[in-house]
């Protein structure tokens, strides 16, 4: 029996899910030959209630969607967390910074007296979360990792140790000798580094380490030249979520 | 070298003679010279082991003296004498190695006292912290002779190059964000053979980031194929630290347990080198011995103005160098520039180690407790670049990926690194080095012991990468060292070069196994019987541990629970805890798994031998003894008396129930049994494994007692063992380590200076005591 898959999506982009679909033809063929995907609002029309593996994508903004997401753990046998905003509640939680309402008028004017927000939170501030694939987006291969290693019954190895180490893998020269600052050292990696790689830096999108020497890197940021406020502007970007409930 | 040689060098007469007499009185063989001249002519023709020196000389002074000591023979310990000292003579004397400077009007036993010092501390074998045997080297190792050298012009070596560009691949040194990195290159001028030093070490040339080990296929037609890719390559513009690094790379790889993917890669690859005569300012090569090399290259250029000097290393680069036009032998001048340029290269370092390099094994084994440790650790990001862009760093992850269509996988190796959070942490979820400072401590243990012990080769070569890298500015092994440093000196060992091995192409790839039969023996834990597809035995030793895979899964560790002297066939009692262990449980009889090994020492059967052997076991500490007990009991007349003490925490986690039962009626062994917590089916002890020792005759002259259970155990066993002065020789224990690898190469199952696959995982607790990560 084929484990059945289900792609849901809260608030969010939608890129996530877009970015699953960024798999090779040969491999779209394998991923359909091992599980039935009974759910995708990006790819098909089709729709069934019944599914053993839930992908989540997007943060959860408003009350309606806690109940929903509540229901697909009642279904799901697992759940899985995609991208960055349902893994650590991602850019939505920059609005948590204000209040509510000032949200809202800033995003809907005369309008927000129509709409109804709450803070913006992850996945796991909800329900319980089994694994995760982080990013903004998130590596492709990584969501197909997270699938094999759930079919092969094993534990997904996803590295606990931060962005630095596939930076030095894939030769750059570091962002700090370059004159800019980057979240690489508390990040947790498994994106191979792909922005520094780029020629930016990292923005922390896949969120903290399980145990990021924070303090230290505030110290660095600052060596570097930034500004107590701008320190925490880079944390905000991502990781309001953690910063503003810790 | 003669021993306790010394060489003064002072133009007052007086001074010259009446030393030379004090320390011939002394003991010491003494030779003059009365000008910096002399003394460097002598230099040049013998050896000595301390050169007592005047800085004020007519002609060559002696700051110019020392600069050539320390280029020539470094190993040469000099002590400054002067009338006229000055804050910036004795500062540069002492960066150019010197020990120490006295102030004249001497005072000869202080000198004396100053030249026994130096000597005491100087060529002692390494201290050695652990009883741990020396594996014999195998005899694939030779020591390389003296290079030849030649001139080539700068034209030709551009030709040079852009015919090998033409023949193969050509990775060289490029400049990329203002810092310079290895890339290949599509010409010449590319190329940049000036440069301080490149982001990342050459290594990934030799050892990728990620590479693949084996090829298999899953299910039951399950298949292992080792894989090795290697293209021909040559590297240009290697520096003479990374060099030395890539040296003991090729001990590591090479010399033991070789290793086909590294040594196919080693001899597909060519090293060019080039004198580093503008070194970074972070680097510190000349204190650790690495800013020259004399092999491992196949050419090395130096840069002498108007044209290269290179030296030929190998058949290899004679063979490229012949193909050169126009290639001829050098001019006595150009040698002499040859010198003059390394010389002033020597002059360019900012920074330097304030002891001996040899000291560094005695100063790090007396500062383990030291506060730096922890204090210098706290701003630690665990980042990992430190490891990464270090040229002698070497450890590696093994892990398995799977093909979406469920059926072929890879093996893989990565990087990893001990400086990184998880690096020693097991299935279980135990992590044998958690806490930064302990990390932290580890790499520069490995930088400036550990590894000079294992594989006489330093295990910093002073490049001043990790320096760079590290945004928290802690990494630098030269701060470490310097911030411990203390003042006694030791000398290194020999050195030899690893230059051929045959490869065993099947290290990583494992041997099939049949599964025969399972039983369950807790919900837990089951034991698997297994018998080898080629039909050979196993060959294992009592407590030694092999590495099961399941493909598509991964490897893990696990003791073989049967005794060698039931043949045919093996087992292995397993706790479900992990990944494999949890595929193990799944598997059904007539499958497939892949074993390596056995691997590690085992018990050690000949101290046991003749003994009265006392065996106790905690819980699944029962799995790798019962193939001891078993041992002993087919081997019953080998051995005195034989008791058997097993204590599990509750009547439900009992294991092997029949061969309790068989144990307790047995006359050839006395047995005696605990749980932790009773219950009414219980009829037995209750109390920890301890309250059983009281219950056994113990004679301290000729009992060994075998210890094996969780960390925990250990600490209150020995303290009742020791109440019954068994010495700490006769009590012998098995630890628990992420063993991964299994033939001490990958790092994760290191405790202080031990690899436990290999030197492990039995020790004796007198060696233990030695290991402070250990217990």
């Amino acid at each position: 029996m084929k484990p059945k898959v289900a792609f849901f999506d809260f608030t969010g982009c939608e890129g996530c899910q877009l970015d699953a679909l960024n798999l090779d033809g040969e491999e779209v063929i394998d991923l359909l030959n091992a599980v039935d995907i009974v759910n995708f609002r990006e790819a098909m029309t089709e729709r069934e209630d019944d599914y053993d593996i839930a992908f989540v994508e997007g943060s959860i903004t408003r009350e309606p969607e806690i109940p929903r997401l509540q229901k697909i753990r009642d279904q799901a046998k697992v759940i899985v967390a995609l991208g960055a905003c349902a893994c650590i509640g991602g850019i939505n939680c920059l609005k948590n910074h204000v209040p509510m309402e000032e949200a809202l008028r800033i995003v809907y004017g005369e309008d927000a007296k129509y709409y109804d927000t709450i803070p913006a939170r992850p996945a796991n501030a909800v329900v319980t979360v089994d694994y995760y694939v982080r990013g903004c987006p998130p590596v492709t291969a990584e969501l197909v990792k997270v699938i094999k290693a759930l079919l092969l019954g094993k534990k997904p190895d996803i590295p606990n140790y931060p962005v630095c180490v596939e930076c030095k893998m894939a030769g750059n020269v570091c962002v700090f000798e370059r004159g800019m600052t980057c979240l690489g050292p508390v990040t947790r990696t498994g994106c191979n580094a792909i922005c520094v790689t780029s020629g930016r830096h990292c923005w922390g999108c896949r969120g903290l380490v399980d145990d990021p020497n924070i303090n230290s890197e505030k110290d660095i940021l600052q060596k570097y030249g930034l500004t107590v406020d701008q320190v925490l502007e880079k944390f905000k970007i991502y990781d309001t979520y953690a910063e503003v409930t810790k | 070298m003669l021993e306790n040689s010394v060489l003064i060098v002072d133009d007052e007469p007086i001074v010259r003679e009446s030393i030379r007499d004090w320390l011939k009185d002394a003991g010491y063989q003494v030779a003059t010279a009365e000008s910096g001249e002399e003394a460097l002519e002598m230099i040049e023709r013998q050896d000595f082991s301390v050169v007592v020196l005047d800085i004020r000389l007519p002609g060559q002074t002696g700051i110019t003296v020392l600069k050539e000591v320390k280029a020539q023979r470094p190993w040469i310990k000099s002590i400054i004498i002067t009338a006229y000292p000055s804050a910036e003579t004795t500062a540069e004397a002492k960066k150019l190695g010197a020990i120490d400077y006295l102030i004249k009007p001497l005072v000869p036993d202080d000198l004396e006292r100053l030249i026994r010092e130096t000597l005491d501390s100087v060529g002692r074998e390494p201290t050695v912290t652990t009883e741990v045997e020396v594996r014999p080297k195998p005899p694939a190792v030779e020591v390389v002779e003296v290079k030849k050298s030649f001139i080539i012009t700068k034209e030709n070596l551009k030709s040079m190059v852009e015919s090998l560009i033409k023949e193969t691949e050509v990775v060289g040194v490029k400049s990329k964000h203002g810092k310079y990195v290895y890339d290949r290159i599509a010409g010449f001028k590319e190329l940049c053979l000036d440069y301080d030093v490149t982001v990342m070490p050459p290594t990934k040339y030799l050892l990728p980031a990620k590479e693949i080990l084996l090829k298999f296929k899953l299910g039951d037609e399950s298949k292992v194929e080792p894989v090795v890719e290697t293209i021909p390559r040559a590297i240009i513009g290697v520096h003479p630290y990374d060099i030395k690094a890539i040296e003991l790379l090729d001990e590591v790889f090479m010399a033991t347990n070789p290793d086909p993917n590294y040594i196919a890669r080693r001899q597909n690859t060519t090293i060019i080198g080039v004198d580093c005569l503008n070194p970074s300012p972070k680097s510190f090569a000349p204190s650790m011995g690495t800013h020259l090399t004399e092999a491992s290259f196949d050419l090395l250029l130096t840069d002498i103005g108007a044209a290269y000097m290179v030296t030929v290393g190998s058949e290899k680069g004679s063979e490229l160098l012949a193909k050169c036009p126009q290639v001829r032998e050098p001019t006595g001048d150009e040698i002499a520039k040859q010198k003059a340029v390394r010389d002033e290269a020597l002059t360019k370092y900012k920074l330097s180690l304030d002891v001996p390099k040899e000291r560094l094994l005695k100063l790090l084994e007396d500062s383990y407790d030291d506060p730096y440790w922890e204090s210098r650790s706290e701003t630690c990001l665990s980042c990992g670049s430190c490891v990464m862009v270090c040229p002698t760093c070497f450890c590696f992850d093994v892990q398995d990926e799977v093909s979406l269509n469920l059926k072929d996988g890879e093996r893989l190796r990565r990087w990893d690194g001990c400086i990184l959070v998880d690096f020693a942490k097991v299935a279980t979820g135990e992590n044998f080095r958690h806490d930064k400072a302990g990390r932290f401590r580890h790499r520069m243990f490995r930088k400036g012991k550990y590894i000079l012990e294992k594989y006489g080769k330093v295990g910093c070569v002073g490049c001043g990468r990790c320096a760079t890298a590290c945004l928290a500015d802690i990494a630098s092994p030269l701060e470490a060292f310097n911030t411990l440093a203390e003042s006694a000196r030791i000398k290194e060992a020999a050195i030899r070069i690893v230059r051929e091995a045959r490869a065993e192409t099947e290290l990583y790839a494992p041997r099939l196994a049949e599964l025969l039969k399972v039983d369950e023996l807790t919900p837990r834990e089951k034991a698997f019987e297994f018998k080898l597809k080629d039909g050979k035995e196993l060959g294992q030793q009592p407590g030694q541990f092999v590495e099961v895979s399941v493909m598509g899964i991964g490897e893990a560790p696990i003791s073989v629970s049967s005794s060698p002297t039931r043949n045919g066939i093996f087992q292995l009692a397993i706790r479900n805890v992990g990944d494999v262990t949890n595929a193990l449980h799944n598997l059904e009889k007539g499958v497939t798994v892949g074993i390596r090994g056995p691997f590690g020492n085992g018990f050690p059967l000949q101290a046991l031998e003749g003994k009265d052997v006392l065996l106790i076991a905690g819980g699944i500490g029962l799995f790798p003894l019962r193939s001891l007990i078993q041992y002993t009991l087919d081997r019953r007349s080998s051995f005195g008396k034989a008791t058997l003490l097993f204590g599990s925490r509750a009547p439900a986690e009992r294991l092997f129930l029949d061969e309790l039962a068989a144990w307790s009626r047995s006359p050839e062994i006395e047995f005696h049994e605990t749980v932790d917590r009773g219950d009414e089916s219980w009829q037995g002890n209750v109390g920890v494994i301890t309250t059983l020792i009281p219950k056994v005759d113990i004679d301290p002259r000729k009992t060994m007692a075998v210890v094996v259970g969780p960390p925990i155990m250990y600490r209150f066993v020995i303290v009742e063992l020791k109440k019954r002065e068994l010495p700490d020789e006769n009590i012998i224990m098995s630890l628990e380590r992420r063993m991964k690898c299994g033939v001490g190469k990958c790092g994760h199952c290191q405790i202080n200076n031990v690899y436990v696959c290999q030197e492990g995982p039995v020790f004796t607790l007198a060696q233990l005591r030695n290991l402070r990560e250990a217990v």
